[in-house]
């Protein structure tokens, strides 16, 4: 089910909150798994065997594991678990991947097994792998209840497209938590302000995507205005749907880590990878690259520990080698930066350092968006004018007018700007009161506009949904 | 300020806006159809094991959300105008506003779709009309964008290449250019057709073309019918735009005029009035979509006239009409092409593909 549908908004979402605010404590978590059993199975009852399975796997080797705590057979039981669970993640995500690789290496003709990815599989392997690891590491205590334990992994705010949520900070609100009026309008506004991030920005300049990718009369300026519509619409689209997931935490009671932090106002790539996505990135630092030895090993080894954990995190994007390039592109910037580019960096001016940043990300998202390695260097090399393309004609140009409007919002929305704007507001007595009038009604011209555009509109994919 | 003290209002306020639009959902019965949108409304599902194992009970759910939704139509107006007034965009779902027309983009030429339609023309001539004495014409309806598009700034469909590729490519038909004759003020604003009562001219021009003398409108009536006309892109824009009105040209000859329904065998005439009150006003022009229909005029002799169509021809027919004795209408949409031979001779007949430019870009309906 979509945070951004009817069905969520008007037909899930009140039945959940109403039964989560009236039934005992003691069921609310049982509310909550069940709702979220329901809400994972709308897509397709199909992988529900296999979350379930994964959850008990999870659950009985996290007992296993602080049993044996500090024995040998506890490295054991951590070693099976995560072959087991990273099995599963390689058979249903990355089979296809492997398949065609041996047929192409080798000549072999094995055919494809052309499995459905099943949904969220990437974020729950990872919460599970996190909480037997911070048992295993005695940084948090197994969890005794089965349904306590599986509200963890299931719960629906998260499910699907994250963040990466570490059971050691929810393990406390899982058992006990509380909920006021305050926290339900501070989750609800959250929730609000993600679902127009998604409806009004992302989802419009998705259209925009579309409309380029079908275009037979494309031009090098064109290139551009899709490589900046993508780069908005997958940051408005992932942080929408990390607010909506915040949000609806705190509906019920859940404090969940913020995920981003306006990363297209860093001024270098090392910042970016520090605002963007954060659940994910500092998941990889603590469960790859520090064991991994992190950067308190030789240089070679400090260099082979980067290049590893970046492909990684190219492939957990997608079973396909552009996601790898695409890793490694960051790799390669990191690194860059860490030896010689931070001291340039520091010395030029900001608006050059937002610059050299949105460039990279610009052309990553580029490559990461394209259907494979050759279709990103045509689309990379056309920007540049060596598809023999013109630059300008007049679908780019109409396409240019038509999505001006809603480009200049987003490239304002992706900075502190507004925010910082409310708070001076809040500072003067006669801002404060005026903000008193004016939230409530933003509040409800944006649930009236995203429920207008949710009723009539038919473009709705959630990009992180396929990871 | 205290949390507490913002919060409450804003929340009262949010939450029961929320609450009622929810309650709503849930209790008001489900509309079968939707006037505007000229269709019908998704129903709710029946909910069986096999629905919900295979998914169909939710993805079904979903549309039936979506069609069912109170105040569907406002929703669908605020959607258009905030995207087209507040956000900027130039076109809301493929519609555009100009000069208070109500335009789709038809854009880009898709070369495929217009061979594939001549394909469909040619396979016709060869099965029916080679080698017989037929005389055999072709025109291109152009649509509103032909008109606006470029001009204000709209992609605009390659006209003179489509135009071009249907002069040159079907060898066995003479083209008519109609495309002179026209200008936007011949069409309704809010639908996709031109209005009957302004294409006297083009009706001229065909009949030149066709070399069958002129006609006098001067002795037909215009008539206003009393039902306001909301065309098909007031539902597709999802804007509040204004009613219009339909009107349409009679005369004694229209009136003595009979038309046999090959589908449903009734025999009825030109103007069907009581499809005014219908889903799509337009329909009245010789009953709207119809795989075969043949119009007998009894004050006319001998001549009789073939028209491979589509919606275009229903209000511009009865315009050519004085001048035949026959004109059988067949919409190569609704009818299989190895049937046509149980209707039509071809012998001793004038034939005419006329097309719109819309329908050419789009032909997969054609068969």
């Amino acid at each position: 089910m979509l945070f951004s549908s009817i069905t969520f908004l008007y037909y899930f979402l009140p039945i959940v909150l109403f039964l989560h605010c009236v039934v005992p404590k003691w069921l609310k978590n049982g509310v909550l798994l069940l709702s979220s059993l329901v809400f994972y199975a709308w897509g397709g009852p199909k992988y529900l065997l296999l979350i379930g399975t994964s959850i008990l796997l999870g659950y009985f080797f996290g007992l296993l594991v602080e049993k044996y705590a500090y024995k040998k057979r506890a490295k054991l039981c951590i070693t099976v678990y995560c072959v087991v669970v990273l099995g599963f993640l390689a058979y249903f995500k990355y089979a296809d991947f492997f398949i065609a690789n041996i047929n192409g290496l080798m000549g072999t003709d094995l055919p494809l097994l052309k499995i459905v990815l099943p949904l969220g599989i990437s974020f729950y392997t990872f919460h599970m792998l996190s909480y037997v690891v911070d048992i295993y590491r005695g940084d948090v205590k197994a969890q005794r209840n089965l349904v306590d334990f599986a509200t963890y992994i299931m719960l629906f705010p998260q499910l699907v497209a994250g963040p990466i949520v570490r059971y050691v900070d929810v393990a406390k609100e899982l058992t006990s938590r509380s909920i006021t009026a305050d926290e339900v309008f501070l989750g609800a506004r959250r929730f609000l302000f993600g679902l127009a991030k998604k409806v009004l920005i992302a989802n419009m300049l998705g259209e925009l995507c579309d409309a380029f990718l079908v275009s037979q009369a494309k031009s090098v300026l064109f290139y551009w205005l899709y490589a900046v519509a993508f780069t908005m619409q997958i940051y408005f689209d992932f942080s929408g749907y990390s607010d909506m997931a915040l949000g609806l935490g705190r509906m019920f009671g859940f404090h969940l880590l913020e995920n981003f932090n306006y990363p297209y106002t860093s001024r270098s790539i090392t910042e970016f990878w520090r605002r963007w996505h954060i659940s994910l990135s500092s998941w990889f630092r603590d469960y790859v690259y520090i064991p991994l030895g992190g950067n308190r090993v030789k240089k070679q080894r400090w260099l082979f520990n980067l290049a590893v954990v970046w492909m990684l995190t190219g492939l957990w994007h997608g079973a396909a080698w552009n996601f790898v390039l695409w890793g490694a592109l960051f790799a390669v910037l990191l690194m860059a930066e860490k030896f010689w580019l931070a001291g340039v960096l520091e010395k030029l001016p900001r608006l050059a350092t937002h610059f050299y940043v949105m460039f990279f990300v610009v052309l990553s998202f580029v490559l990461f968006n394209a259907s494979g390695l050759k279709a990103a260097a045509v689309d990379i090399g056309a920007m540049f004018g060596m598809g023999g393309l013109p630059f300008a004609n007049a679908e780019t140009l109409y396409y240019l007018q038509s999505y001006a409007l809603l480009l200049a919002a987003a490239i304002v929305g992706c900075t502190p700007l507004c925010k910082t704007a409310v708070s001076h507001c809040c500072e003067k007595t006669i801002g404060a009161r005026l903000l008193r009038v004016a939230e409530p009604t933003v509040l409800v011209v944006l649930l009236v506009t995203v429920t207008a555009y949710l009723v009539d509109g038919s473009f709705n994919p959630f990009l992180y949904f396929r990871f | 300020m205290n949390l507490k003290a913002k919060c409450i209002p804003a929340l009262l306020l949010v939450g029961a806006l929320w609450l009622i639009l929810a309650v709503w959902c849930w209790v008001r019965p489900s509309q079968e159809t939707s006037l505007s949108e000229r269709r019908k409304l998704a129903q709710l599902p029946d909910f069986t094991a096999d629905a919900v194992l295979s998914a169909s009970f939710m993805s079904e759910f979903e549309t039936y959300t979506l069609d069912q939704f109170p105040f569907r139509d406002s929703f669908r107006a605020v959607k258009a105008a905030t995207s087209l007034y507040v956000l900027g965009k130039k076109d809301n779902g493929g519609i555009y506003l100009s000069d208070g027309y109500a335009v789709k983009l038809e854009y880009p030429l898709n070369v495929s779709s217009v061979t594939s339609a001549m394909g469909k023309f040619e396979a016709l001539y060869g099965t029916y009309m080679e080698g017989k004495n037929l005389k055999i014409y072709l025109s291109v309806v152009p649509d509103k964008g032909y008109f606006l598009s470029q001009k204000n700034g709209y992609p605009a469909m390659d006209y003179a290449r489509l135009f071009s590729l249907m002069q040159h490519n079907l060898p066995f038909a003479e083209y008519i250019d109609i495309s002179g004759c026209l200008q936007v003020t011949d069409y309704y604003k809010t639908d996709i057709h031109w209005r009957q009562e302004q294409i006297t001219d083009v009706a001229q021009q065909l009949l030149k073309g066709m070399r069958v003398g002129e006609i006098d409108y001067e002795n037909y009536t215009v008539v206003s019918a009393n039902t306001p006309f909301y065309g098909v892109y007031y539902g597709q824009s999802g804007l509040p735009l204004k009613s219009e009105t339909i009107r349409y040209l009679t005369s004694e000859t229209l009136e003595a005029c009979t038309v046999y329904n090959a589908e449903t065998q009734q025999v009825g005439g030109i103007y069907d009035l009581e499809r005014l009150n219908g889903r799509d006003p337009y329909e009245m022009f010789l009953s709207g979509a119809c795989p075969v229909l043949i119009i007998t005029n009894p004050n006319a002799a001998g001549r009789e006239l073939v028209v491979f169509r589509d919606s275009f021809a229903s209000s511009l027919i009865p315009l050519l009409l004085e001048k035949y004795a026959k004109i059988t209408l067949v919409d190569t949409r609704y009818i299989n092409s190895h049937l046509i031979g149980d209707y039509v001779t071809f012998e001793n007949q004038d034939v005419l593909f006329l097309y719109s430019a819309t329908v050419l870009n789009n032909s997969r309906s054609l068969k």
